[in-house]
């Protein structure tokens, strides 16, 4: 059975010359594993999961992903392994309707019509966008675009999801239709948030970066429940945790 | 509600209309984008003091306007700030052309004719125009585009400008709301503003456009058009209906009916 996994080996990165955002990251992780990815901002998770999917190149290390090598050459490979989920709902959808938005993918990777339909309605089912299928994108509300956002990346059946600040500017309903359907999901997943009751309750792994290096990596109830660490590295308890001590 | 605001509703009142089931919006769109073209070249063709022969094209965008369902009223306000254009061409007429016409007995400045006669080319397009995208999905418009050969990136060019118009004027109105929530006392947009103003919208909208393609790009595109790619099939009232347009057309525009029609019924009742 072929095996689902990220393998990232010393892994520098900067934007300029010289002032690396990530330095010296080594990191594995294999399906069905369900990965947040936690710290303050600007300590590089979204540059992190933009160099998992190869949208930047000028790396140094190794990315391999399903033990592909993430460059240039492999990048079709890569890019219909792995889901990406942006944060701005407005970046990832550009179609018109909710149907051709979630249909892109399948589409543009050549399949037959009749297949692209039953990805699509199959992506509609499972995020409950179904009701939605014909709807013009600029009329739907925050948390719908965040459901249709992430029915575009199921529509490509990938083996691997990145999702970046999924919760953000979601209602506490939508966040918690969301939380059920990212706990029902069966693939890699790596959720970058900064929303620490959000990853308690997706992801069984968490990893905690600061200044451009991963400082911790363990199960998310030890992580997120160690208050020194996380005020250390610019965190709180999440709100559930702090609650309860009070 | 602020200028933008009212743009972003209008282009969404369109899109809107052009989604609807209405019959004209199902219209095979190579159909209607033909017939739109057809229309303009005929407006613009007529010579300029042929005011009389002009005025019975007013049927197509007429009758579009009923059987679309959509308010006439509606459109003008929507679109009145093009109509300006036409009139500010066409209001050097009378100072340059001073030749006089005989009309029903009457002497006609020639420049005033042929001023009118501009303007209502200037509206007749603008109409017909307005009419063919509130009939039609953009993505179907598209479509049209392709199977006329238009390059494909042109075609995506257009489709994502309009998808992204929206967006873009939604983010200049947020930087004009929160400049003025932080300058109360100023009327508009102080002068020294507008050049970050205009820079900041086109950093946020370049931020935004290298969004966009990194989220194509990781969903496969490789720079083909790929929408709508079930093919839109003609149907008989596809062909009839613009067989029957184009000979409405071609009719208006060889003869001056609505003249004829006139003498006609001046005749009966005489």
């Amino acid at each position: 059975m072929k095996q689902v996994r990220i393998d990232v080996e010393n892994l520098s990165f900067g934007y300029e010359k010289g002032q690396d955002i990530l330095s010296q990251i080594s990191f594995h992780a294999e399906k069905p594993e369900s990965i947040g990815l936690v710290g303050a901002n600007g300590v590089g998770k979204s540059t992190f999961l933009k160099l998992l999917v190869g949208l930047f190149l000028s790396f140094r290390g190794s990315i391999r992903i399903n033990d592909i090598p993430v460059e240039k050459s492999t990048l079709p490979q890569i890019r219909a392994a792995v889901g990406y989920v942006f944060q701005d709902s407005d970046s990832q959808l550009f179609m018109n309707t909710v149907y051709d938005d979630i249909a892109f993918a399948p589409r543009n990777y050549g399949l037959p019509e009749k297949e692209v339909q039953e990805r699509t309605k199959e992506a509609m089912s499972l995020t409950g966008t179904g009701s939605l299928e014909k709807r013009q994108i600029y009329k739907l509300s925050g948390g719908e675009k965040k459901l249709v956002s992430i029915a575009t990346v199921l529509s490509m059946m990938p083996e691997i999801i990145l999702m970046d600040e999924p919760s953000i500017a979601l209602d506490p309903r939508n966040r918690r239709n969301l939380i059920g359907l990212l706990n029902s999901f069966g693939q890699l997943k790596i959720i970058a948030s900064h929303d620490l009751d959000f990853i308690l309750d997706t992801c069984g792994r968490t990893v905690l970066m600061a200044e451009g290096k991963i400082i911790c990596d363990g199960p998310t109830k030890d992580i997120l429940t160690d208050r020194g660490l996380l005020e250390k590295n610019g965190l709180e308890l999440p709100l559930s945790l702090q609650k309860r001590e009070l | 509600m602020s200028k933008i605001e009212h743009a972003v509703r209008d282009i969404h009142f369109i899109t809107a209309s052009a989604s609807r089931d209405q019959w004209v919006n199902l219209i095979h769109p190579l159909v209607k984008f033909a017939l739109t073209a057809g229309y303009i070249l005929a407006v613009v063709s007529f010579p300029k003091y042929d005011l009389a022969g002009l005025a019975g094209m007013a049927v197509y965008p007429a009758a579009v306007f009923i059987l679309a369902d959509l308010s006439f009223l509606d459109a003008v306000r929507r679109i009145y700030p093009i109509f300006l254009f036409p009139c500010l061409l066409g209001i050097c007429n009378p100072f340059f052309d001073k030749n006089t016409i005989l009309i029903f007995g009457m002497t006609v400045s020639a420049g005033i004719l042929s001023m009118m006669t501009l303007i209502i080319k200037g509206v007749f397009t603008v109409l017909a125009s307005y009419l063919l995208i509130a009939t039609t999905p953009i993505d179907k418009l598209c479509y049209a585009l392709r199977m006329l050969h238009i390059p494909k990136e042109m075609v995506t060019q257009i489709m994502l400008t309009y998808r992204y118009l929206t967006v873009l004027l939604e983010e200049g109105n947020s930087m004009i709301q929160a400049y003025a929530l932080r300058a109360p006392k100023q009327k508009g947009i102080h002068v020294k503003a507008w050049g970050s103003l205009a820079g900041q919208l086109l950093l946020r909208s370049v931020d935004r456009a290298e969004a966009v393609y990194e989220s194509m790009l990781l969903r496969g595109y490789n720079g083909a058009y790929l929408y709508l790619k079930e093919k839109i099939a003609f149907r008989r009232w596809d062909v009839v209906y613009g067989l029957f347009w184009a000979g409405v057309i071609l009719l208006f525009r060889k003869y001056p009916v609505v003249l004829i029609a006139g003498n006609l019924a001046g005749g009966m009742l005489g």
